[in-house]
């Protein structure tokens, strides 16, 4: 595995453990479908910014921490963040010259696969959720995603 | 920064690749073994000790504000909190001399009858974590584990009555399934005639549903529904809700019953986990699949009650979405 000597994963790991905590961090029943996925986001981030930190063993571990906390079938979200975070690394290039319209709708795709892929292993597990808000994450992501995106961008700029 | 932006070279495409592969198929891999095996429950266990501290400092602000406002609470706030807790105090004291008095006759009645005790007393209590887990399904983490002896499948009650079964079993916490999940059902009994039906979680924590009774069922709002103790998860005579509405349609056969849950499903933070003696429901079950003139029942049911229980108990031992048989721990 490439490792590069410059690259910090301090504010990496920092911010992958803060949205840990905000993924289960209490909210009102009825806020909690448009909770953003916001451990997600961080892995995208991390992939279209600095893959050679090691982007995709971030995304794995990171979908095992969720499948943990979370309760489902341990690797379902494993699944989900590998493959979308490795799509988005593929894509980094494009991405990071785009407008924040164009990213924000790019990441839209993202976290609409992401649910998609949840959604087919809860199904194949036998224990489908059927309920239509949970296609509402990837909007409320994707419409965040510029804040986070700038505020983790401050938080690299600094290391 | 700037310095690798363009160094993306073929090889780097490759092997980003090659790793999607290598991570997708262990998580495929991860995926169908915990599925279909058990073997991954040790791991799953270990993995969620490194879990607990993210889910711990989640909590701590909630519970440093709640102990914070405990703190300060006014003097005048105490005094008629003590005032109100001896007031209760005094009439349960009171009520307890009537169930002790109650608790006897049942023992002599049931030793008559040739059958053994009734609920094992034994109980811990355990608090909800501040914490969400799925946003779709009705769930609740609390701080009690296999360290405490909690198996997956035991009986969870809180003040008013029943709130709901062990779903999943981790070290230092258990993951409990609320009686208003929607693949949750309970099988209950309605205490004024006896008659045995199964209450359906809807979703919503203020209402369950009887979803299998038939529209001559005699069931009207108001009535107190408690465990029947079939299938052998729920240990018998535990309050479970009320009927709040009773919808008779006369073009279909099934009626729609709405009940309103006893537990405080949405508020409660103390939940107690029970222990039932395996041998306090087999006569029950057993008295249920013969419905004989000798059934325990003390009102006689109506003729359609008998055949919606005959109906229904072939549906009770998979109604708790974990079976019975997987209290290994």
């Amino acid at each position: 595995m490439m490792r590069d000597e410059r690259i910090s994963r301090t504010p990496m790991l920092l911010s992958a453990v803060v949205a840990l905590a905000l993924a289960v961090i209490p909210l009102p029943s009825a806020l909690d479908a448009l909770r953003p996925d916001f451990l997600v986001l961080v892995v995208f981030y991390w992939s279209i910014e600095s893959p050679r930190a090691g982007g995709l063993t971030l995304a794995f571990f990171a979908g095992i921490a969720l499948d943990v906390i979370k309760g489902v079938v341990l690797g379902q979200h494993a699944l989900a963040l590998t493959l979308m975070a490795a799509w988005a690394t593929y894509l980094r290039l494009r991405l990071r010259v785009f407008s924040v319209l164009s990213q924000s709708l790019t990441i839209f795709a993202f976290l609409t696969g992401y649910q998609f892929i949840l959604f087919w292993v809860d199904g194949a597990t036998g224990n489908p959720v059927t309920s239509f808000s949970r296609w509402l994450a990837p909007v409320i992501g994707a419409a965040i995603w510029p804040f986070l995106a700038s505020t983790l961008g401050r938080l690299h700029g600094q290391r | 920064m700037v310095a690798f932006r363009n160094s993306d070279s073929s090889g780097r495409t490759t092997g980003l690749l090659l790793r999607c592969v290598l991570y997708s198929l262990l998580a495929l891999g991860l995926i169908i073994v915990d599925k279909h095996y058990d073997h991954l429950g040790k791991i799953r266990r270990l993995l969620s000790i490194a879990a607990y501290p993210v889910q711990v400092a989640v909590e701590s602000p909630f519970e440093g504000w709640n102990w914070f406002r405990q703190s300060v609470t006014s003097r005048d706030v105490l005094r008629a909190d003590n005032a109100k807790l001896q007031a209760e105090l005094r009439l349960a004291q009171f009520r307890l001399q009537r169930y002790e008095a109650l608790e006897a006759e049942t023992q002599r009645l049931r030793a008559l009858r040739d059958n053994t005790a009734g609920v094992s007393n034994r109980f811990i209590v355990g608090d909800i974590m501040d914490v969400d887990l799925d946003a779709f399904r009705a769930r609740v983490l609390v701080d009690k584990g296999a360290s405490d002896g909690v198996f997956v499948g035991q009986a969870v009650l809180d003040s008013g009555g029943v709130f709901g079964q062990v779903a999943r079993v981790e070290q230092l916490t258990s993951e409990v399934i609320l009686i208003s999940d929607p693949t949750h059902a309970i099988p209950v009994q309605i205490n004024r005639n006896g008659l045995r039906t199964i209450a359906v979680g809807t979703g919503d924590s203020s209402r369950l549903k009887l979803p299998y009774l038939p529209t001559s069922a005699d069931v009207i709002a108001g009535d107190l529904l408690v465990t029947s103790g079939l299938g052998g998860v729920f240990p018998p005579g535990y309050p479970v809700g009320t009927v709040a509405e009773v919808k008779r349609d006369p073009a279909q056969s099934l009626a729609d019953v709405d009940i309103r849950p006893a537990a405080s499903l949405d508020r409660s933070r103390e939940l107690m986990f029970v222990w039932v003696k395996p041998g306090a429901v087999l006569p029950v079950a057993a008295s249920a699949k013969a419905p004989a003139p000798a059934a325990p029942t003390p009102a006689p049911a109506p003729a359609p009650a008998t055949g919606t229980a005959a109906a229904a108990s072939p549906s009770a031992p998979k109604s708790p979405p974990p079976p019975a048989g997987a209290n290994d721990e």
